[in-house]
């Protein structure tokens, strides 16, 4: 039997308590989306179902009672915490979903520096997390451009990955524990070990689950030794990508692990380095750790690239301003809603990866596909920031003026159309559509193309997990009914 | 109508950190942060844009150039100009440290303005770097026109006159001007320059910036006292930290009395 909408608020209201269950409109309209769809909120389109509630849990034994109710009810469940997801992970694709928020689950358990673990709630901010373990001379490694805006719970599930991911790996690499609640109420705690060969790791499948699977409620990462005073920063301008990729592949298959390498193309490199990039491309590196660690690391890097022959070295210091002021705070968010409602003008991505092999052909295809394809683009950039031995990952930035067309059209004119050609070249090529935004809602059509015979695996997780469809509806899974 | 805007592109300052501010031969190296528009200037580039567009229906299509002064790394600023339809671009080649020196500025602009014999000149009321808040003042005085300052909206209107709204210290004043007039542009609701396709960089952008030689301007009313401008000798940091409280406990609404009968009450009785 399908509950309405405000017997579905009541019994939250008895589970938890009305303070703990938001109806209010304008929150409603809000949490029916993310930034995906951000052009048409800031222009007061919300087009997709209301949630029926917004919920503020604060421990796992909530968590479990809400999901066994929408479990039994079959009502959607829309797990979030910081809000920063950008692929339309958030968006509540069922009528009177419930979106639980983790955001008050904000309590840092234990910071644990002789066995370099720490443990916090899912509603631990990444920065202010950070902030702390820095003041006590550690980090957690972990720093994505979403660092000031996400919390822990959201960063685990989305499969994040941050800038310095070269040397410490991306959120996959940094848990070492967590907990998480199932929709059949069931709370199952992953114990924090090194190691162990003791069957198939099951971190994985909680990891990057997009809250189509479980909620998570508690998380423990690494911490590291954090030594700011030896970073090096290293930047060049070069004539071309393909030599680019060239030497981030002799980098990295030499065995040496920069914290941050990135390639940038032309346009790209004008947006963020117009001070010197001067119409070429630009190759970054920073070489971090203890002090012999960092400095070999860049002796390496330099050397490396004084035999491609093809760079021109550029002052350290522009590295480093740049770096310092990549991430984006609130605001940056409130300046970009301003501009964007101004000018028309907004800026979406897409990022995929690839085996070193193809990378080049995926840039340079998806590139004239989307110049010659793709109306009003006032921008079209593209830049390599994760790699790793066997490859890396491409970034397509793309801005365009919505013109012509009412905010609602603006995914189907212009986002859409890019996704498809940047994803459906990069599954030609062999290469995976999602490198580190997740899934979300509007990559899904291409999931069972991304996983070949996998898919397999991938839908028995669904299938065992979250047997009624509660979780997050059209998540990683397409709606197919 | 020909119809002059002048910007000009400032570095980002709030990429420097505290340990950038320092004095180094009479500056402060803000090479390597990114540059961007001067906000001001950047609403009156867009002020313009839309006064052209508003222009077509009414008494037909304006001439408008775009002008900034420095070298040559700004010229893809200028062919972002070229490329949202500014007929010309024009560079006034400098190298020097110009950032408190709006005389020199002012008397490099009337010089363009009567060789070019322009109508209307349009341009922010102030640069984040200098701060000086005089090149459009100068500039008017040396041209003998009138001006207007804190414009925050340009209209066309009939026979050649502009509807020109401007802040004043007690409300918003509309009034219909004649050419010639420098108008300052201020707090502006718009604030952004709109952004050019990559199509239009390609059809408009490869006309060239036009370059000129500070020589080849006519300056005849600037002193040598009012070149040498004053140099910078030291900083220092502006004080504007704040006390703060952090109210812990409770639930908010606990919190929200707590503010209220410690900090707000006592404050609002005085007012």
């Amino acid at each position: 039997m399908t509950l309405k909408r405000e017997e579905i608020v009541q019994t939250l209201e008895k589970i938890l308590s009305p303070e703990q269950v938001v109806t209010e409109l304008s929150v409603l309209k809000e949490s029916s989306i993310d930034r995906f769809r951000r052009f048409e909120g800031y222009h007061g389109v919300y087009l997709q179902p209301f949630p029926a509630a917004v919920v503020y849990v604060n421990n796992s034994q909530e968590v479990s009672e809400v999901l066994k109710f929408a479990n039994e009810n079959g009502i959607n469940i829309v797990p979030r915490t910081g809000q920063s997801a950008t692929e339309g992970g958030l968006e509540t694709a069922a009528e009177n979903s419930i979106v639980l928020d983790g955001s008050r689950m904000n309590k840092i358990v234990k910071i644990d520096p002789y066995n370099m673990q720490a443990t916090v709630q899912c509603g631990v901010p990444l920065q202010k997390l950070d902030d702390l373990l820095r003041e006590q001379g550690f980090t957690t490694g972990h720093s994505p451009q979403s660092k000031p805006l996400a919390q822990l719970g959201g960063l685990v599930a989305t499969r994040s990955i941050g800038q310095l991911s070269t040397l410490y790996g991306g959120i996959e690499d940094m848990v070492v524990g967590l907990e998480a609640v199932f929709p059949n109420g069931q709370i199952s705690k992953i114990k924090n070990v090194p190691r162990r060969a003791a069957g198939p790791d099951i971190r994985h499948i909680v990891i990057g689950n997009e809250g189509a699977l479980c909620f998570i409620t508690e998380v423990t990462v690494k911490i590291f030794k954090f030594f700011p005073e030896n970073n090096v920063y290293l930047g060049y301008t070069l004539e071309n990508m393909k030599t680019g990729f060239e030497i981030l592949r002799e980098v990295m298959v030499n065995g040496y692990r920069p914290s941050v390498a990135r390639l940038y193309d032309p346009e790209d490199a004008a947006y963020h380095f117009s001070h010197f990039s001067e119409g070429k491309c630009v190759l970054i590196f920073i070489a971090e750790g203890a002090k012999p660690l960092a400095d070999a690391t860049a002796g390496a890097i330099r050397e490396i690239v004084d035999e491609s022959g093809a760079c021109t070295p550029v002052e350290p210091k522009l590295i480093q301003r740049w770096f310092e002021n990549l991430n984006w705070d609130p605001s940056d968010i409130a300046e970009e809603k301003k501009e964007i409602i101004e000018t028309k003008n907004i800026c979406n991505t897409t990022e995929i990866s690839s085996n070193w092999d193809r990378i080049h052909d995926i840039y340079e295809v998806c590139m004239e596909r989307i110049r010659n394809e793709i109306p009003d683009l006032t921008m079209l950039g593209a830049h390599s920031s994760h790699s790793y031995l066997n490859g890396t990952n491409i970034y397509f930035v793309y801005f365009y003026n919505v013109v012509n067309c009412g905010a609602e059209e603006e995914i189907t004119k212009y986002h859409l159309p890019i996704k498809k050609i940047v994803v459906e070249e990069t599954i030609k090529a062999g290469g995976s559509m999602c490198h580190h935004h997740g899934v979300g809602k509007h990559r899904t059509h291409w999931i069972k193309d991304e996983y070949g015979s996998s898919y397999y695996m991938l839908k028995t997780l669904k299938d065992a997990f979250d047997p009624n469809g509660i979780m997050n509806k059209g998540t990683i899974f397409p709606i197919e009914d | 109508m020909k119809v002059l805007t002048c910007f000009k592109v400032v570095p980002d300052l709030t990429l420097l950190t505290d340990e950038d501010w320092q004095v180094v031969n009479n500056q402060v190296d803000v090479g390597f942060v990114k540059n961007d528009w001067n906000p001001f200037d950047e609403s009156a580039l867009e002020m313009t844009l839309k006064l052209s567009e508003l222009s077509e229906s009414l008494s037909g299509s304006m001439e408008l150039t775009a002008v900034s002064v420095g070298n040559k790394k700004i010229d893809s600023f200028l062919k972002t100009l070229l490329a949202l339809k500014f007929q010309h671009a024009v560079r006034i080649e400098a190298e020097q440290d110009l950032r408190f020196n709006p005389h020199q500025i002012a008397a490099w602009l009337a010089g363009y303005v009567k060789k070019s014999h322009q109508d209307v000149v349009v341009m922010g009321v102030q640069s984040g770097v200098g701060d000086n808040a005089q090149t459009p003042l100068l500039l008017a005085e040396k041209l003998g026109w009138p001006s207007i300052t804190q414009v925050i909206g340009i209209k066309p209107e009939k026979n050649g006159c502009l509807r020109v709204t401007s802040q004043m210290d007690d409300g918003v004043l509309e009034q219909v001007i004649k050419p010639p007039v420098v108008l300052s542009v201020g707090n502006a609701p718009n604030s952004f320059l709109r952004v050019p396709t990559l199509k239009d960089k390609l059809n408009y952008g490869k006309k060239s910036v036009e370059v000129i030689i500070p020589t080849d301007i006519i300056v005849d009313n600037t002193t040598e006292a009012e070149i040498h401008a004053p140099k910078l000798i030291k900083l220092s940091a502006i004080e504007n930290q704040r006390d703060s409280v952090k109210i812990q406990d409770g639930t908010p609404s606990d919190k929200a009395t707590i503010l209220f009968n410690r900090y707000l009450k006592q404050r609002l009785k005085k007012l």
